[in-house]
């Protein structure tokens, strides 16, 4: 009931990220119930809708990240001094991010059980009824255990990452409720985490991702796990060595923004740039996580689009469905966690603007920092996308 | 309107400002010679921050004008009063509110450079004012490995090695232990001295006021004459609670 009440007093920015989690979630729980309606429409291609339901994980995967990134910005869920006054300390607080992210996914879950009877035509009375019965398999009966057991899957999991991600995380300050306040029992700013040990790592496996996938494709195409629709002839050792490679990204990327950081704060730097980049060295962590993420689902976006873009009819609703889902939850991911670094960062913009500092001089700070990294990624991002698309073209 | 006396580094009339309607000053008028250090007294809640957010530029009063050697603050656009703040004032919190990332000899270079002083000549005078202070030996640490008396000692490098006009020092010592206390108010007090540096301090406490040259009691948001209150007789409470018993 508490999540339910600061829910509705919260501000509508943090009420319209807890409803594209909502979006995001009902997005996959439409794609499971495809992948289920796929398996009971036709019982002789088991193979094929186990593969759907595979290929769901990994959207899945993106909008349970997205969920535990936004329950980690929640204003509600983080320690603050109104909560902890009437003894909710960091336990409670995961329980009620918990209770908070299942809300959210469970409302999107319900949608999405609504749009697909409708669609398939077992809801009456709207526009739009039974549109898409053929594509729906909608003969077939729908399981209704099977289905709910797949919509509880997003909202059980993004749960249980937020209570995870907001008790594994050390009891921050509590941050003052409004800036006029002067809280004189503030504790200092918990000091700043050791760098990343990634980067070689990651370069490992990115390097290691790419190799298999340049060795797999050579041998004789067997498709052991096809993308369902279209994309039939992906053999399962490019896929492996894909997933490789996203993971090393996403390894290397703290790595990468730190030495992005220590770039730019070397050799006699002003007050802009000093402030930039040790922000940045700081903040790599936090950023450079969700980053590596987004480099490579872009990646892969670039390289499935040198391979099949020029298709006349490349890609099934379902497919597109999924990748808009993987694009859009890795990049609002990526956003939120800015965002989040922001929120942490903000006393000491309030320290920083006491002592005069021009709000310019923040934004170019600010500005910088989004350069580097994109002068840094993007190439990177363009650089692993024709790697990958190499060995599948020649 | 009153032309400001002359010898007055700030002059501000009566001034009021509340906070979304509850109300922190009502008509506080006071003068700020040059060079002088000069205490703002009062219990917690008096008005003191306000006063001095008011006087620095960082709030504008909702009534009442704040002038700075003959130039009207209360005025300004915020553009005008960010330059004043970073050129011509200095700022001391209860916190040290130093930026985590950077370490001592930048956090307290950092005015100088916002200045837009070369990297050198604020990284020599930063050192010159830690050795100073007697925190020239963590230069290089980073504020979270350091004591609170040697992070609010580089809060008050910070401020002093930008040498402006007038430092606001709001509760200075709030968060320190006695020993640190005196440590941090001597140094303060002397370089300012020294420096020919007007400061503004609050505080609550009579034993830090009485190291000013110049003492202005406030109690409810209203300049008074002292602060000294009745004692509060100590069944006050208790005989009513014995009736109700």
């Amino acid at each position: 009931m508490l999540a339910l009440r600061l829910a509705r007093g919260s501000h509508p920015l943090v009420l319209l990220r807890r409803l594209l989690v909502a979006a995001a979630s009902a997005g996959v729980g439409f794609l499971l119930l495809c992948a289920l309606g796929y398996a009971s429409g036709h019982p002789a291609h088991s193979a094929g809708a186990v593969l759907r339901l595979l290929w769901c994980l990994v959207p899945f995967a993106a909008t349970v990240q997205f969920a535990v990134a936004v329950a980690r910005t929640d204003p509600s869920t983080r320690p603050r001094s109104g909560l902890s006054a009437v003894g909710l300390g960091p336990v409670r607080l995961a329980v009620l991010a918990a209770v908070s992210t299942a809300v959210s996914c469970t409302l999107g879950s319900m949608v999405a059980l609504l749009f697909y009877l409708h669609l398939r035509g077992d809801l009456s009375g709207l526009p739009f009824d039974g549109a898409a019965a053929g594509l729906l398999d909608a003969e077939a009966p729908l399981p209704l255990p099977a289905a709910l057991v797949l919509l509880a899957l997003v909202p059980l999991a993004a749960a249980a990452g937020s209570a995870f991600a907001l008790r594994a995380e050390p009891v921050s300050t509590a941050a003052p409720d409004d800036a006029s306040s002067e809280v004189l029992t503030e504790p200092e700013a918990p000091g700043p985490t050791a760098p990343p040990t990634g980067l070689p790592w990651g370069v490992a496996l990115t390097a290691a991702g790419l190799a298999i996938e340049a060795y797999m494709s050579r041998g004789d195409g067997r498709s052991l796990l096809p993308l369902p629709g279209r994309l039939d002839a992906t053999p399962a050792g490019v896929l492996a060595g894909w997933a490789l490679t996203a993971a090393g990204l996403a390894v290397a990327g703290p790595g990468l923004a730190h030495l992005c950081g220590r770039l730019l704060q070397a050799a006699r730097p002003g007050a802009v740039r000093l402030l930039a980049g040790r922000v940045l060295m700081d903040e790599s962590r936090r950023i450079g996580r969700p980053l590596g993420v987004v480099c490579a689902v872009l990646a892969a976006a670039a390289a499935a689009y040198a391979l099949y873009g020029t298709a006349p009819r490349p890609l099934g609703p379902l497919t597109v469905l999924g990748a808009v889902l993987v694009l859009g939850c890795t990049t609002a991911t990526l956003l939120t966690s800015a965002l989040e670094a922001r929120q942490a960062r903000e006393q000491t913009a309030q320290a920083l603007l006491r002592l005069g500092a021009p709000v310019s001089a923040l934004r170019a700070a600010t500005a910088l920092r989004a350069a580097a990294l994109l002068i840094v990624f993007a190439p990177l991002t363009w650089l692993i996308s024709e790697l990958a698309a190499l060995p599948l073209t020649v | 309107m009153v032309a400001p006396p002359d010898n007055d580094v700030i002059w501000a009339r009566s001034l009021h400002h509340s906070h979304n309607g509850s109300p922190a000053l009502g008509g506080v008028s006071l003068g700020v010679r040059d060079g002088e250090i000069l205490a703002v007294t009062g219990p917690r809640g008096c008005g003191k921050t306000t006063l001095l957010h008011c006087l620095s530029g960082q709030l504008v009063p909702e009534q009442g004008e704040v002038w700075f050697n003959s130039v009207p603050v209360h005025t300004m656009g915020p553009r005008l009063r960010e330059r004043l703040r970073r050129d011509r004032f200095g700022w001391i919190a209860p916190e040290p509110q130093l930026v985590p990332e950077l370490n001592t000899w930048e956090n307290t270079a950092l005015p100088l450079l916002l200045r837009g002083a070369s990297h050198r000549e604020a990284k020599k005078t930063a050192l010159e004012w830690l050795e100073r202070l007697d925190i020239g030996t963590c230069a290089r640490q980073r504020p979270h490995t350091l004591l609170q008396g040697q992070r609010q000692r580089i809060a008050v490098a910070r401020a002093l090695a930008a040498t402006p006009t007038v430092i606001f020092a709001d509760e200075p010592t709030a968060t320190l232990h006695r020993s640190d206390r005196t440590h941090v108010l001597r140094t303060l007090t002397s370089a300012a001295r020294s420096h020919g540096i007007t400061i503004v301090l609050a505080t609550h406490d009579a034993e830090i006021a009485a190291l000013a040259d110049r003492t202005v009691p406030l109690l409810d948001g209203r300049r008074v004459a002292t602060v000294a209150l009745p004692a509060v007789s100590d069944t006050e409470g208790r005989a009513a609670c014995s009736l109700s018993v």
